[in-house]
């Protein structure tokens, strides 16, 4: 009997070939992450990294699913990361990334998400909190397919 | 003019458009059936490598391009098509980034005073009246001031900023720019000697170079520019161009106001 259940927790496994997982380079495979804490709950939105940074809010699964999340997508960006699904009180995520946007003003904002539909809410979330601030900022949504693929990128 | 035939599809990419289509008519429309409308350009001094790349042909149309090319210029011979180098583009970027959204919005009210030239070319034949007098003063104030002080200067001070001002295709964009300003100075001057048929020349002149400039850059340059900035520099534009915005918020109102009124007459 077939059940229709959460996109977001069906189980399946994907086929890699060989090739796919072949070890990368050493330099290739170099850390791009540049400061601690970053789980949106532990972050300090006035924190110095956050000073007129390009951010990078990322979903927790996101790094785990793209294979060049730090060269691609991290390098040169402040980050925080955050499950829209599972995490608690997250109408402290809004007061934080409004305080991006107008107290540590933030140059950009880059929303990376998965392709699962409670995912969205991450986007909603950064979307609902630019509304709410004083000071305009690009943002920009980047959507990843659970291989790893790039789905959707483009400015809000 | 082209000096010498080439004698390779490597020295054609690296040719003055504008030279090859003189030499070779037949290129131009090989050229506009790949979406490339160079044939029309006012200046052309691009080179045919560059303008290739700007237009973001995937890798097949390129190379059809280039063998309808190669068959007008080395006919029957053999030829080693060339390759353009290009960005890689993720999946789905094709939505312009916020300041150059705007920019094209800017676009777009501009165009809209441009689709009311010959509406106003006939107020100046039928007569040269103290209204239309002072509508065509307002016409000329708003490309002074919205079309070239506002958005050009965005344009030229800011967005060309984050590319090389020796580059052919941007020296094109500016060279338009000062030939859209000798018409708007020259039709300021027919204006005020009462010169109808001048005023009408260069309105006209006008009219006919932004519709054109506005159309490669809102189809050709933004995209391509639009791949070329770094997040970083999307924000930094973004900022820059949100100051110009608050100099000029007051007047902007003023002038959206004026193109409405031209729309209802």
């Amino acid at each position: 009997m077939s059940t229709c259940g959460c996109p977001g927790s069906q189980s399946m496994t994907f086929k890699r070939e060989p090739s796919d997982t072949v070890a990368e380079p050493a330099a290739a495979a170099k850390s791009q992450l540049a400061q601690w804490p970053i789980q949106m709950h532990l972050i300090n939105p006035l924190a110095p990294y956050f000073q007129g940074a390009d951010v990078v809010l990322t979903a927790d699964c996101v790094a785990y699913a793209l294979g060049n999340y730090h060269s691609a997508y991290l390098k040169g960006k402040s980050i925080a990361i955050a499950c829209p699904k599972l995490d608690s009180e997250q109408e402290e995520y809004v007061e934080k990334v409004k305080s991006w946007i107008d107290d540590a003003k933030i140059n950009t904002l880059t929303v990376m998400i998965m392709q699962v539909p409670c995912c969205r809410g991450l986007l909603a979330l950064a979307k609902e909190a630019a509304s709410q601030a004083t000071r305009k900022v690009p943002i920009k949504y980047v959507i990843v397919g659970l291989q790893g693929d790039i789905l959707e990128e483009a400015w809000v | 003019m082209l000096r010498k035939k080439p004698e390779t599809m490597e020295e054609v990419v690296g040719l003055y458009i504008k030279d090859v289509i003189e030499a070779y008519p037949a290129v131009g429309r090989c050229l506009e059936g790949a979406g490339i409308g160079c044939v029309t350009c006012s200046v052309g001094t691009c080179l045919i490598r560059d303008v290739v790349s700007i237009h973001n042909l995937t890798v097949a149309q390129e190379q059809d391009l280039f063998k309808a090319i190669a068959a007008i210029i080395f006919p029957g011979q053999p030829v080693t098509l060339p390759k353009i180098e290009r960005q890689a583009v993720a999946a789905g970027v094709q939505k312009l980034s916020p300041p150059l959204q705007d920019m094209v919005n800017e676009h777009t009210n501009i165009k809209r005073v441009l689709a009311q030239i010959p509406a106003l070319i006939g107020r100046i034949q039928k007569g040269f009246t103290a209204e239309t007098r002072q509508t065509l003063a307002e016409v000329i104030d708003f490309i002074r001031q919205y079309a070239d002080k506002f958005h050009h200067a965005k344009e030229e001070d800011l967005l060309f900023k984050y590319f090389d001002a020796e580059s052919d295709i941007l020296r094109v964009m500016v060279k338009e720019h000062e030939i859209g300003r000798h018409h708007v100075r020259s039709a300021a001057i027919a204006l005020e000697q009462g010169d109808a048929a001048a005023l009408i020349e260069h309105l006209t002149g006008y009219g006919a170079l932004l519709k054109e400039h506005i159309r490669k850059e809102d189809e050709i340059l933004y995209p391509w520019m639009n791949r070329e900035l770094t997040d970083s520099q999307v924000g930094k534009l973004f900022a820059r161009c949100h100051a110009v915005d608050q100099e000029f918020s007051a007047r902007v109102d003023d002038y959206l106001g004026l193109v409405e009124k031209l729309e209802k007459n």
